[in-house]
């Protein structure tokens, strides 16, 4: 298609001009409320994501101090029940997952070289959707009406009769909302790896990061309904009087349980699995090399999707299951550790054959390393039946599912902060500050958790809002809050290293680091259209190697350019063959409105307004007709016979 | 498979070919969509099972009568093939043929609304024996079939929404016809939920 | 072999790297659903046979058929990542074939890890009676 014998380096002036103007957004309110973009819209799923960790960390400090000594009286039992509840459900499904998914949101247009998402006004309904739901959950707080029966909500301790009030019907009603926004990105992540990689990326030549977040997807694809339908029948139950939770009628309580660990098991997986891609994303650049073992990486984030489905057995203990079907869960529970095995040598190997760069990012890696195997170790613990039997419910619990959830996610999402902030806002972050950040937040780490392992094995119950003065139990605990306190010290390090880097950073060079992923072959932070020329790719390594960067320079083609409108590559599902240009989305409030009606239906549900839910389910069926209706075209260009 | 054949599906130029390739993101996302509302049903449809099994005892409980056969049975032979006019539209706009899309159309959206109605009569006249809140038996019974209905109701509105674009016209044509095509996925995905729902709800208690 | 193979022939042979790929886990997830859930219905209504076959034939079946198509989508991979070893055929992108090779490597490994897992939980019907709690 180029024509010219002398290909301009890159795109010309006129395509930039012109690319600019079908991409770009002038500052205005209206395209604050409809940006379509996914960088910004990854941004403010970070942004809004660390809010909701800052709500959930408050509340772990308020519980903290009221532990610091026995029989305080800082908090009523009452506070307390709603305070981890709030704090367990918010860090798992309004810090974690959309923390992730942000990342996701940032990074995997420009990670496959692509101009947007696969449903960029999907996504601004993403973003709508979980800011409503979160916000939603935790108004509830401040009127006593928070969610109390802890983040699994087992019944019968949260039915009617136990737990009256809306306490429960925000958890449920809230996680049902926030479940719209889970799916709707998750479709949005497979069809955009699957549809807009940049043409010559193969399955082979796709970064880990997006087959982590794949995979993720599909497992939110499996797990998310079992919490949806879980979720609904207990809203029934408690609002509408069914039964499925009523021993007495014919019901059982033990179906919550199964349902929400078919969830809740790959759910670990689906919290962990996309930090452990930021971990494979990240090393490369400060070791200097790829990764050890593509392959078998790839074979551990694929097969371990598949096989957390087959693991939820192993919280049922009490149940009674005969031994052979119990052998056959075992089984998977066992082999599952090879695939995370192979992960942790594969980067360990990448860090004895690399050249280590001793950056702010890799101390978290590092960091994460140590205390992630620490919290597999303590796992590993449970698989004796006896000793799971003896510390079920103990602070020994608390320890290790925050040593998994603290290594496994917050030391990874730390790197990548560290890791993307260049490029997300075009500023270089202090490097000095950032390490005493690490350090505190390393150091709180260790000494707010390691204790917990101790006061557990003395016998102290999770979930307790006091306790007496037990041997053992208050030394262990004091020295716990002020590791909390440490803790919280680096990540406000954290905080002030980002609006540091913001306000005064260094201005970033497209690629500070070297790295080997197409976010570094564009301008820190990308233009709108993030790619003046979308590139060919020849290797697993693009920025690395020097035919995929001249495709965007010297090698540059129009058809490659594509200037001439609002407009993207599909490439093929397997090979990325290039298939056909395609028209994006404008910038628009649909997903906004769309957002706001559904937020109205659920409040009217919480209380119980009927009326109101069925109009404001009637918008919501409008606003979507509107969205979908198909633009008016000449015949010809239908293709119409008769 | 003779010899010959299967070596040339063992063959290098075989094996690597691409599979699936060439689908559109709306036909993507219409099959994931629909893949996780199958899970839905699926784990809907399995704490029917285990209510049931973990019961023991006599099935459905509490005095409840065994459904009947005849209505969910002309159900089944109203909903069914209903897939088949719309397989028939959309064969019909592939190639540019809006009447075909048009009529149909029409006559799946009536076949899904005789379905519709059927269910309410059987609603009313269950609702003198069962509700929602009798046991958990009526709760399973009308939440699942109520959440199929509800997914027929939305099927509906689809493919009414379809019919008022057709008729308009400068909607769809031979180039354009993708937005006829995910409702029809999800219409033949709503039609083979009723099948297991039909099995689960009105012959497994039989068997 | 420089025949171009017709449609029919390159949808098989698509679908048999596929198969190649995903065999293990899908029969894995088989044998889980039936092995686990004959054991538990069949225990729960107080029996040891279903019908008049002994429960623990039929869960052993549970286990050998699932491993045994293991085993085949293992010697497809094997073919598929033989096949794709050599120079590059004419007419097969270089993005194409590394993807198949890739693709096969990933099958020949993922069918040893649901191997081994079928195997494991199989070793325990020589241990247990079937419905011993
Ligand atoms: C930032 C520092 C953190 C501190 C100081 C902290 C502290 C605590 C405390 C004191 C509890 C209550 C224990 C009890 O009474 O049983 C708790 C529970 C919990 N935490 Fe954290 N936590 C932190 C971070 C996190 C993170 C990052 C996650 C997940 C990503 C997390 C997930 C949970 C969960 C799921 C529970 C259980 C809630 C329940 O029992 O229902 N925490 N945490
Ligand atoms: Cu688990």
């Amino acid at each position: 298609m180029s024509t010219t014998t002398a290909p301009p380096p890159g795109a010309s002036q006129e395509d930039l001009a012109r690319l600019e103007a079908h991409w770009g957004e002038r500052a205005s309110l209206r395209s604050w409320f409809g940006t379509v973009d996914h960088k910004r819209i990854g941004r403010r799923y970070l942004v809004t994501a660390s809010l909701f960790f800052v709500l959930a960390g408050i509340s772990a400090l308020a519980m903290r101090t009221q532990l610091a000594r026995p029989e305080s009286s800082l908090l009523s039992p009452e506070e307390y029940n709603q305070l981890f509840t709030m704090h367990g459900t918010a860090m798992i499904f309004l810090f974690a997952t959309p923390m992730l998914f942000g990342f996701g949101n940032f990074l995997v247009p420009l990670m496959i070289g692509s101009r947007d998402m696969a449903f960029p006004k999907l996504n601004a309904l993403g973003y709508w959707v979980f800011l409503f739901a979160g916000l939603f959950m935790w108004a509830s707080l401040p009127f006593g009406a928070a969610p109390n029966g802890g983040w699994f909500a087992y019944v019968p301790l949260t039915d009617d009769r136990n737990t009256p009030g809306l306490h429960m019907d925000v958890y449920t009603l809230g996680l049902l909302f926030l479940g719209i926004a889970t799916t709707a990105g998750s479709i949005n992540f497979i069809v955009t790896a699957l549809k807009l990689r940049a043409p010559g990326m193969s399955l082979n030549r796709v970064p880990l990061f997006v087959w982590a977040i794949v995979a993720t997807a599909f497992m939110v694809i499996f797990a998310l309904p079992a919490l949806n339908l879980d979720n609904a029948m207990l809203f029934l139950d408690r609002r509408f009087g069914t039964h499925f939770f009523d021993p007495e009628a014919a019901g059982n309580v033990l179906l919550w349980q199964h349902l929400f660990w078919i969830f809740g098991h790959p759910d670990v997986y689906i919290i962990v699995m996309p930090a452990l891609g930021i971990v494979s994303a990240v090393l490369p650049a400060f070791t200097r090399r790829g990764v050890v073992g593509y392959v078998l990486i790839v074979l551990a984030i694929v097969s371990i999707a598949i096989i957390s489905f087959g693991v939820w057995v192993h919280h049922m203990f009490a149940t009674g299951l005969p031994h052979l079907s119990y052998s056959f869960f075992s089984a998977a529970s066992t082999i599952i550790t090879i695939p995370s095995g192979i992960q942790i040598f594969a980067w360990l190997a990448t860090m004895l054959l690399g050249r280590l760069v001793v950056r702010v990012p890799l101390l978290f890696l590092i960091g994460f390393i140590v205390t992630f195997v620490l919290g597999g170790f303590t796992g590993a613990m449970f698989a004796l039946t006896a000793f799971d039997q003896q510390v079920t419910d103990s602070y020994f619990v608390v320890a290790h599912f925050h040593y998994v959830l603290i290594g496994g996610a917050v030391f990874p999402i730390l790197a990548g902060i560290y890791y993307w902030l260049p490029k997300m806002t075009g500023r270089m972050y202090h490097e000095g500050l950032g390490k005493w950040a690490f350090w505190l937040f390393f150091t709180g780490m260790q000494v707010a958790f390691f204790p917990m392992h101790l006061s557990g094995l003395f016998g102290m119950p999770r979930r307790v809002y006091t306790y007496r003065d037990e041997p053992g139990w208050d030394v262990w605990n004091l020295v716990s809050t002020i590791g909390a306190y440490i803790l919280a010290v680096g990540l406000l390090l954290v905080l002030i290293g980002v609006v540091h880097a913001i306000r005064r950073g260094r201005p970033a060079p497209p690629d500070p680091w070297g790295g080997d992923t197409l976010e570094w072959s564009t301008d820190s932070p990308p233009r709108p259209y993030n790619f003046p020329v979308l590139p060919q790719v020849h290797s697993l390594h693009p920025t690395w190697d020097q035919p995929s960067r001249s495709s965007m320079a010297e090698d540059a083609t129009a058809d490659r350019i594509l200037a001439d409108g609002r407009r993207t590559l599909f490439t093929s599902e397997l090979d990325g063959r290039r298939e056909r240009v395609v028209e994006m989305p404008e910038a628009s409030v649909q997903p906004l409105l769309l957002a706001l009606a559904m937020l109205v239906f659920f409040t009217a549900m919480l209380f119980a307004w009927y009326p109101f839910a069925a109009a404001a389910a009637v918008a919501v069926a409008v606003t979507i007709a509107v969205w979908l209706w198909p633009p008016r075209r000449p015949e010809e260009e239908l293709g119409v016979v008769r | 498979m003779s010899n010959r054949s299967l070596a040339a599906a063992t063959s290098t130029e075989a094996l690597t070919t691409e599979l699936p390739a060439g689908r559109s993101t709306g036909w993507w996302g219409m099959v994931m969509f629909v893949t996780t509302e199958a899970t839905l049903f699926a784990c809907l449809l399995g704490s029917y099972f285990y209510l049931r099994f973990q019961h023991g005892g006599e099935w459905p409980p509490g005095g409840i009568e065994q459904p009947k056969l005849l209505r969910p049975l002309v159900m089944t032979a109203v909903l069914l093939p209903s897939s088949l006019p719309m397989i028939w539209a959309e064969r019909g706009i592939r190639r540019g043929d809006r009447r075909r899309l048009r009529y149909g159309l029409a006559t799946t959206l009536l076949l899904g609304s005789a379905f519709l109605a059927l269910q309410a009569t059987e609603y009313a006249e269950l609702f003198h024996e069962f509700t929602l809140t009798t046991n958990a038996y009526g709760s399973l019974f009308f939440v699942i079939t109520g959440f199929h209905g509800l997914h027929v109701l939305i099927g509906l509105t689809m493919l009414s929404w379809l019919l008022a674009a057709a008729l308009r016209g400068g909607s769809f044509g031979a180039h354009r016809h993708d937005r006829v095509r995910n409702a029809a996925i999800y219409w033949h995905f709503v039609d083979a939920v009723w099948a297991a729902i039909l099995f689960t709800i009105y012959l497994s208690p039989r068997l | 072999m420089s025949a171009q193979p017709g449609p029919r022939t390159r949808l098989a042979g698509g679908l048999l790297l596929w198969y190649a790929v995903l065999g293990g886990a899908l029969a894995w997830a088989i044998h889980l659903m039936v092995a686990w859930g004959a054991d538990e219905l069949t225990c729960a209504s107080g029996s040891d046979r279903i019908g008049a076959v002994p429960l623990r034939l039929v869960v052993a079946l549970a286990v050998v058929l699932p491993a045994l198509a293991t085993i085949g989508a293992l010697l497809a991979a094997t073919l598929a990542w033989r096949r794709t070893a050599h120079t590059r055929p004419d007419g097969i992108a270089e993005a194409t074939l590394g993807r198949t090779r890739m693709l096969a490597a990933l099958g020949l490994w993922a069918n040893l890890l649901f191997l081994a897992i079928i195997l494991l939980g199989g070793v325990a019907l020589l241990v247990f009676p079937p419905c011993q709690r």
